[in-house]
């Protein structure tokens, strides 16, 4: 059994609850234990642009916390698990942000230390409970969907840290979904960026960026999408009807799925236990397919 | 020319190296952001940077363009790491008194307040219904600071970046 803290950052405890519903939920029932981390605040990552310090410290707090727990960290988010592994690489090359940080943290009582371990949701996934096991608990083939993966970019990037995936080759997302019985394929900029952090200077341009992702997407042949990360799917999900207009295509469409969800389904869990009625894409029509209903 | 603005983006972008661009333009043809704003261009803002002469790109706001993707350093041959250098600017445009976007003040707000970047919010499912945490039974979100210390702190750090 492995045991990892739930580090649940900003958007998923505050927005993206189908991506925390079906953690909880299919998790532990691949053997993985998870122990609430209810510091597991905000990580930093969107205050780096306002003050890289501020990024900096909200980072080493969380490591600290940790820390002191002696657990490994299960980083749900993209953002999380990049900062929280930057932030632990930074600090361990310099010894004068060090001080630094100690001395910010030593005014809330918390002592440096930035020895926990980070893991991200594919990682648990395909490194610790196996492609082999996810496949032995498959009840419902995703049969004849053929599924994108989407990485985004903090999964990838930067490659000069640690990373969940192989930066260059993008492996074991498709192991996960083969696993369960779906088909995966290429398309071009897998690893490509979802544009999420270009809202707030030009929600039009990030739009664009959702649109153009999607219609590729399409074009080659996907039946669905599938992401792990709650930026993402806030953009490739959540705002497919305003990428829609944005653009005037009406053709951009198609159901986007946590990977967890997708887990979940194949492994015959109830779509409400996977917050699926929370996906605002069209994950209808991939469901019908398997014989699942929404409301069962 | 001011030599003060590349010092203290060397500072900021530390161990990357902005002095080493040669300009091949390999960050800009992998940039995200160029190719839905054709006028950011990430090997031009390093090249200003340089030359301390970042005035222009701290008034039109062009920097908060980037979307922090992080391609352009994957792609740089000289680990100049051109997303370090725009993330340095953004912070001297603040430290300068220039404004972010409003949303990102919001959001830093928040974090500072509830130590999230929103409030939790009820969201509408497929069946019309809105739901929070509650009606979801997720576990109660409780702030996530273990003392007064934290929200100090971070005010400090982000000075009145939020007002
Ligand atoms: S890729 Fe690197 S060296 Fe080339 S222009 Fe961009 S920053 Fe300069
Ligand atoms: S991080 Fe910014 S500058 Fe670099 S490629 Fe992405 S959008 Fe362009």
């Amino acid at each position: 059994m492995s045991k990892f803290l739930l580090f649940l950052g900003c958007t998923i405890p505050t927005k993206q609850y189908s991506y925390e519903i079906s953690v909880r939920n299919v998790l532990p029932k691949l053997g993985v234990e998870l122990v609430d981390f209810p510091e597991s605040g905000c990580c930093g990552f969107p205050l780096k642009g306002l003050n890289k310090k501020a990024w900096i410290y909200m980072s080493a707090r969380l490591l600290s916390l940790a820390s002191k727990k002696g657990l490994p960290i299960l980083a749900l988010c993209n953002g999380c698990d990049t900062s929280l592994r930057k932030i632990k690489d930074l600090l361990m090359h310099d010894k004068d942000l060090r001080e630094e940080m100690a001395k910010l943290l030593s005014n809330e009582g918390v002592k440096l230390d930035i020895n926990a371990k980070v893991y991200h949701t594919l990682e648990v996934l395909h490194d610790f409970v196996g492609v082999e096991r996810i496949k032995s608990l498959v009840q419902r083939p995703l049969k004849g969907i053929k599924v994108a993966s989407y990485p985004g970019c903090h999964m990838l990037r930067p490659s000069d840290i640690p990373r969940p995936e192989d930066p260059v080759e993008p492996r074991k997302y498709d192991s996960v979904i083969k696993a369960l019985g779906a088909e995966v394929g290429y398309y071009p900029d897998k690893g490509g960026c979802c544009g999420a952090t270009l809202l707030p200077y030009s929600a039009k341009h990030a739009l664009l960026i959702v649109a153009s992702k999607l219609k590729t997407i399409k074009e080659y042949g996907f039946s669905a999408v599938s992401t792990s990360c709650p930026y993402c799917m806030e953009m490739i999900d959540a705002k497919q009807d305003a990428a829609r207009s944005e653009v005037g295509d009406e053709d951009i469409s198609i159901p986007v799925f946590y990977l967890t969800q997708l887990v979940g389904i194949a492994m015959g869990l109830k779509p409400k236990e996977l917050g699926l009625n929370l996906n605002v894409s069209p994950v209808e029509g991939v469901l019908d397919r398997l014989g699942v209903s929404l409301y069962e | 020319m001011d030599s003060r603005i590349l010092n203290e983006v060397r500072e900021l972008v530390k161990p990357h190296s902005p002095q080493y661009c040669y300009q091949c333009a390999k960050c800009t043809s992998a940039c995200t952001a160029t190719k839905v704003i054709p006028e950011y261009k990430p090997h031009l803002i390093v090249a200003l940077t340089r030359l301390g002469s970042v005035k222009g790109l701290m008034e039109s706001g062009i920097i908060w363009a980037c979307t922090e993707c992080w391609k352009c350093s994957e792609y740089c041959p000289q680990d100049v790491a051109p997303v370090e250098v725009v993330i340095a600017l953004k912070n001297l445009s603040i430290a300068m008194g220039y404004k972010p976007p409003e949303d990102l003040k919001v959001m830093a707000k928040n974090v500072v307040e509830l130590g999230y970047v929103s409030p939790p919010i009820e969201v509408l499912s497929k069946e019309f219904e809105m739901y929070g945490r509650e009606a979801l039974s997720l576990p109660e979100l409780v702030k996530p600071y273990v003392s007064e210390g934290t929200p100090t702190n971070l005010k400090k750090l982000l000075g009145g970046v939020y007002e």
